[in-house]
């Protein structure tokens, strides 16, 4: 019971610094998957230079483990940054460093979630949309795009919950997330209720990740019921 | 109305199409006939643009240009003046019934909603699905889909409605329904273009028939002529091995 109650304990001193893995982790997936798009039309594209180095990309991409991700981007850019551009870049937030880094890593599942979902259904609705008289681009945009997310919406949510996860590497360089509280913690314990604090801890991502699956199979749940109203 | 002359195209270092040539009047209804392979559907997927052709010239709707110099622009005027009934059916699937007619016209078309629906409910009408008009293609039997991809057609008002093998997908019971749509386009002076494997309809309600084989014509003309006096051998074959399968 003590436990128990320890580890409600250290819930409510944990809480606080959800909202720095929140903004890590929407941000990370709003801007992945701007760049998984494009990536994925990259892909699609008839040039063989843009789809071949959208492949190394994504290849390269779905290889590297996060924390060297982070730690390339993190030690990385703002060398790159003085070289190129001449701009120092060492006073930015850390966090952008992370989201940076996680908007890398989450663009290439979702480029490669995409691109399936597109060819799944694409060939035929095409067609039937350019005799219609609407262009490529509208008979994307209005036909395809609404049903190649639907299809995706399930693998979406599994990279969002991996993305969540990798996102606790935040703390690695310095910013102060629920990961580096906990740390925080167990070392004013003097490293006592390490384990605790750690159940807590996971207790709080298993309920984001579950509100992620909720949330996503009720938007998917809402476009099937769209087309379930009237009785065949 | 449509002239192609010395269609060809090919996949691969395969000739599929070695120099078609047709002439489509106002009011024709064109059976085209043959065995699988013979390059029927490629005949119409290269004339509405949807395959590349390798050479030959199309005329129509104020276009007059080789296929492989076709612009952007012609290419756009011919897919605005063709209708085309899949054999798949190819419904847009997150669009209802009405929708699937709508959406070409309110989106290529630039009609207004309001006005677009009602031609659409009279397309409905005329296959006979009014009442199915709130209805998604997966809750529509495929007899119901393809009669959709019929009214989706006409609703535009095209020159020209292409089908490629519309019955071909669809169970036997449902290929009457569909078959009879068809009819009464035909009859009320639509011109149409339709590759089938339905000997009944080509011999009983198309003005012309062509038999293709290996990429050629091997002979066109009036479905009486073809069916009990066709002059080549090669059709001749193709029809008795037809009729001794159904």
């Amino acid at each position: 019971m003590d436990n128990i109650k320890l580890i409600i304990n250290f819930l409510g001193q944990l809480l606080p610094a959800i909202n720095i893995t929140l903004i890590v982790s929407l941000s990370s997936i709003v801007l992945g998957s701007l760049l998984g798009l494009l990536l994925a039309a990259t892909r699609l594209s008839e040039s063989i230079v843009l789809r071949l180095l959208a492949g190394v990309y994504v290849s390269v991409i779905r290889a590297t483990p996060a924390i060297i991700m982070i730690f390339v981007v993190y030690y990385g850019m703002p060398m790159v940054f003085n070289g190129w551009f001449h701009t120092n870049i060492d006073g930015w937030n850390r966090m952008y460093f992370v989201i940076i880094a996680l908007t890398v890593l989450f663009s290439a599942p979702v480029s490669e979630i995409m691109r399936s979902a597109y060819e799944s259904i694409a060939k035929g609705q095409m067609e039937a949309g350019l005799m219609v008289g609407m262009t490529p681009f509208q008979t994307f945009y209005r036909i395809i795009l609404p049903q190649a997310f639907v299809v995706a919406l399930p693998n979406f949510a599994n990279s969002v919950v991996n993305l969540l996860k990798e996102g606790a590497l935040t703390f690695t360089i310095g910013v102060v997330d629920m990961v580096a509280k906990a740390q925080m913690i167990v070392a004013n314990n003097s490293g006592g209720f390490a384990w605790q604090t750690y159940c807590a801890l996971a207790l709080i991502y298993w309920v984001i990740s579950l509100a992620i699956d909720k949330g996503l199979s009720l938007v998917e749940k809402s476009y099937q019921a769209k087309r379930k109203t009237i009785a065949v | 109305m449509l002239t192609i002359e010395g269609l060809k195209k090919s996949y691969a270092g395969n000739d599929i199409l070695k120099g078609i040539s047709i002439n489509v009047n106002k009011g024709d209804v064109i059976s085209i006939i043959g065995p699988s392979g013979s390059g029927k559907t490629t005949l119409l997927r290269t004339i509405t643009t949807l395959e590349e052709a390798n050479g030959g010239r199309i005329t129509f709707a104020g276009v007059d240009n080789d296929f492989q110099k076709l612009n952007g622009k012609e290419i756009n005027t011919i897919r605005r003046n063709v209708g085309f009934v899949f054999q798949n059916y190819n419904l847009f699937n997150n669009k209802t019934a009405l929708q699937n007619i709508t959406e070409g016209l309110i989106v290529a078309r630039r009609v207004k909603k309001n006005e677009a629906e009602n031609i659409a409910l009279k397309a409905l009408e005329r296959v006979g699905l009014t009442d199915r008009k709130d209805h998604y293609p997966s809750q529509l039997s495929g007899g119901q889909q393809q009669r959709v991809g019929i009214a989706r057609a006409i609703a535009l008002n095209p020159e020209v409605i292409f089908f490629d093998e519309p019955t071909s997908a669809l169970d036997p019971e449902l290929v009457g329904e569909v078959l009879k749509v068809m009819k009464d386009l035909a009859n009320s002076g639509t011109t149409m273009v339709v590759v089938t494997h339905q000997m009944s309809f080509a011999r009983d309600v198309s003005n012309r028939v062509i038999f293709m084989a290996d990429g050629y014509i091997v002979e066109q003309g009036e479905p009486r002529k073809i069916f009990e006096n066709p002059s080549e051998e090669r059709t001749k074959k193709f029809l008795t091995d037809i009729l001794a399968n159904v």
